[in-house]
């Protein structure tokens, strides 16, 4: 696993940020929790809004189907609902030790954007059906 | 718009100018994930080895930038889609497009997550804590960013440009 020949003409972080603890903990903890957060808001179907491109009408929350109005857009909503939630607990990680945030393994923030991959599948079962019935 | 371009010619523009974003995104992520993948040990010889020896880090930053700017292009283009492209797809019982296109769509808000901790792990890329790391989001974002840029010119040729 070394990288470190394509790596090795860099030394230390020049930008603030990349030397912060507190923004390790704020990014680790918001890209490992975002896939997870993003397939629970879009089960549970949490859109912080819903948008009406045919008729340009912006709602908060969610908004059911409406006659004359077109289709809804749901993933504007879904997406900014998990950005709120996830940024919220980057936020509190935080505020969290640092030794309890050097214990969350890393691979996590690997893992879990391809085990959304399954879920993300099966939530559009409705296209897949309609295509098997042709 | 009216007045100075069509409708038409408007979104194709836009269009365009998410597919050149999606190409400088293409090329910089993958020159990356073939640099974490298959480090380069000595001097680079052939065309591919000099593909793998970049210094990938230097790209992290760029990487960031574009691909917040396919994602915010490609969400506005997104309401011309879900009116004037994906009904007639499902009039014409393209369901599988449309479905990979919403399959696009939810791996784009997953990749968009993952940045922050991409850019964290790129920016400290002298430390060997975090190489699996950046070596698995790496890769991972960079196979989001092949899927997105396939799905999204399958569905250009069936319904794309200027239609």
């Amino acid at each position: 696993m070394s990288t470190t020949t394509t790596v090795s003409a860099t030394t230390q972080p020049t930008s603030s940020l990349a030397r912060s603890s507190k923004f390790r903990a704020f990014a680790i903890t918001f890209s490992i929790s975002g896939p997870v957060i993003y397939c629970l808001v879009q089960y549970f179907n949490y859109p912080l809004v819903t948008y009406w491109p045919a008729i340009g009408r912006l709602v908060w929350g969610l908004e059911a189907a409406r006659p004359n109005s077109g289709p809804n857009m749901l993933w504007y909503g879904w997406t900014l609902t998990t950005i709120i939630i996830a940024g919220a607990l980057g936020i509190i990680a935080m505020l969290v030790p640092e030794r309890i945030i050097n214990k969350i393994p890393l691979w996590l923030v690997w893992l879990f954007p391809i085990l959304a991959v399954p879920y993300v599948v099966y939530s559009l079962m409705y296209w897949w059906r309609l295509a098997a019935r042709q | 718009m009216s007045g100075i371009i069509s409708t038409n010619t408007f979104w194709t523009l836009w269009l365009f100018a998410h597919l050149i974003c999606a190409l400088g995104l293409l090329g910089a992520l993958t020159h990356q994930a073939m640099a974490v993948a298959l480090p380069v040990r000595k001097p680079a010889a052939g065309i591919v080895a000099r593909f793998r020896a970049v210094p990938a880090a230097g790209y992290a930053t760029a990487v960031c930038a574009l691909y917040v700017i396919v994602f915010l292009i490609g969400s506005f283009i997104y309401t011309q889609y879900r009116v004037a492209i994906r009904i007639p797809l499902e009039a014409e019982h393209y369901y599988k497009t449309g479905g990979f296109f919403d399959f696009k769509e939810h791996m784009a808000a997953i990749g968009l997550v993952l940045l922050p901790a991409y850019w964290y792990f790129w920016k400290n890329a002298q430390n060997p804590e975090y190489d699996n790391a950046r070596k698995g989001v790496t890769l991972v974002l960079a196979v989001i960013v092949w899927f997105l840029f396939i799905v999204g010119h399958v569905l250009n040729n069936s319904r794309g440009f200027a239609s």
